[in-house]
């Protein structure tokens, strides 16, 4: 026996009680038809409620657990593939809605997205990376180790390493650990730029009709500003940014008054500051600011035994993303990989470790499907495996 | 004659909501002109996404049709030069007319939705 009217069902505004909810939910009939999904459901699967109505929730969830034990009698955890060609992990819990009679009227799933705890339990399991970082040799050990104390503080940090060396993936590292990583990332490249395109690339730009173009300062919000090959900032530059860091202000040119910002900065140079100091290439009150907490990233050649880690590394990337089954490298091509000194760093042994996967054919990739400038450069006799 | 081989993910008589739990596919032969469509069911041993996208190579296809497909995949089969029509949901057979006239796009969902009374 139904005790409630299809009227008063009908007359029901479900989304409404249920778009305050920070859970995914589906309303879903007796058929498991979506009846309807409040917006969280909406984001989660890209599917809005107008699209969802009527459908098997099959089609809308689209969870793992819909073609085998649906619905879920205990909270279950696992994936969905949304409409926008993501797949996020989930935990799904069913809720059948009752009458008093006992007969079911509803059922009620709820969609939780766990994306974040993994993500956080990945960076904490994740032997010798975090992020796109990758080292086993004592010296990436450490800056790995140091990496997460680094990203609580909110002083600034100035990364210098050589070209290839990974100073972009320390700076992600560091704000993707921090707690302002829901906020934006804006990487700004301090290289070649007039200083006006640069100040408004910066610190944004006030249009005629009283509008701000918005710089990198606006747009990170309270998230992380990373300025790449700092030396090349142009000295009225080097004067803003050091107004920013000694009160925390900023100004928009070219006449707007100071406004808080509570970006946090991050540096990077391939010289060290005192070197770019004595060169003039950067104020010395700059330098001493932006050292509050420098990171030195060693080259290659210094650390050679990430190299054997890296080429293994790089081989699984490429190897899963360009869908080939290539295991390992023939000794001779390892020993040619081993014995060079990388003076473009882990940028280069990346670009050669794809190159040699993309034109490889085999399950070992051999010297032959090295770069020839590298085996040129090695001078290697014949060339055979 | 203008004709695509078409390739649909199964989940019993419906595109599967998602690619790479498909256990079982469609293959159909449809001929534009003709109005033509000649079909075979492939049941696989287990769903693997990988052998999903070897099959579809195997089998030359034109147009994939099906629901939730990752980015990774979507663009693999778009690399090999296959036309993807996801997020389609619906019974196969519906999907595969619908396709035949020419009419079918990616987003497409031909389930009927009469009957549904909560806003």
């Amino acid at each position: 026996m139904n005790l409630v009217p299809p009227a008063l069902l009908a007359s029901l505004d479900l989304p409404a009680i249920l778009d305050d909810l920070p859970i995914g939910m589906a309303v879903l009939d007796r058929e498991g038809r979506v009846l309807t999904v409040n917006t969280a459901l909406e984001r989660l699967t890209g599917f809005t409620r107008e699209q969802a109505r009527g459908v098997p929730c099959r089609h809308v969830v689209r969870s793992g657990l819909c073609q085998c034990s649906c619905p879920a009698e205990e909270p279950q955890d696992t994936d969905i593939v949304n409409r926008l060609r993501r797949r996020i992990p989930v935990r799904i819990s069913a809720i059948p809605v009752r009458d008093v009679s006992g007969q079911e009227l509803f059922r009620l799933d709820l969609v939780e997205d766990l994306s974040a705890i993994r993500d956080l339990e990945r960076r904490l399991e994740e032997p010798g990376a975090i992020g796109k970082l990758v080292g086993k040799s004592r010296a990436m050990e450490r800056i790995l180790r140091l990496l997460p104390a680094m990203a609580q503080s909110a002083a600034p940090v100035l990364v210098v390493g050589e070209t290839g060396t990974g100073k972009d993936a320390v700076a992600e590292a560091i704000h993707k650990l921090s707690p302002r990583s829901r906020e934006p990332f804006v990487r700004v490249d301090c290289g070649p730029m007039s200083p006006e395109s640069l100040d408004a690339a910066l610190f944004g730009r006030g249009q005629t009709g009283g509008e701000i173009s918005a710089g990198a300062f606006q747009r990170a919000r309270g998230g992380t500003v990373y300025l790449s090959d700092v030396g090349e900032l142009p000295d009225a530059l080097q004067a803003r940014l050091l107004k920013f860091l000694d009160e925390g202000t900023m100004t928009v040119a070219p006449e707007g008054a100071p406004t808080p910002s509570h970006v946090r900065l991050i540096a990077s140079s391939p010289s060290e500051p005192e070197e770019l100091v004595r060169a003039n290439r950067l104020h010395q009150d700059l330098a001493s600011r932006l050292s509050a907490v420098r990171l030195h990233l060693p080259p290659l050649r210094e650390r050679r035994e990430d190299i054997e880690f890296l080429l293994n590394h790089f081989l699984g990337f490429f190897s899963a993303k360009f869908r080939k089954n290539i295991t390992g490298f023939t000794p001779k091509a390892r020993l040619l990989l081993l014995a060079h000194d990388y003076p473009g760093n882990v940028r280069e042994l990346r670009n050669l470790v794809e190159y040699a996967v993309m034109v490889c054919p085999r399950t070992s990739i051999p010297p032959e499907c090295l770069p020839a400038h590298l085996l040129n450069h090695l001078a290697v006799p014949g060339g055979g495996t | 004659m203008r004709k695509k081989r078409v390739f649909i993910p199964l989940y019993k008589d419906e595109v599967a909501p998602r690619f790479d739990l498909a256990a079982e596919v469609l293959i159909a032969d449809v001929s534009f002109e003709e109005g033509g469509v000649v079909s075979e069911n492939i049941l696989l041993s287990q769903p693997s996404v990988n052998n999903l996208c070897d099959l579809a190579l195997q089998k030359e296809v034109d147009v994939v049709i099906c629901g939730g497909i990752e980015e990774q995949y979507y663009h693999f089969l778009r690399w090999k030069r296959m036309e993807v029509l996801d997020n389609v949901a619906g019974r196969a057979l519906s999907v595969l007319d619908r396709f035949s006239q020419g009419t079918l796009k990616a987003g497409d969902i031909l389930f009927s939705t009469e009957a549904v009374h909560a806003r």
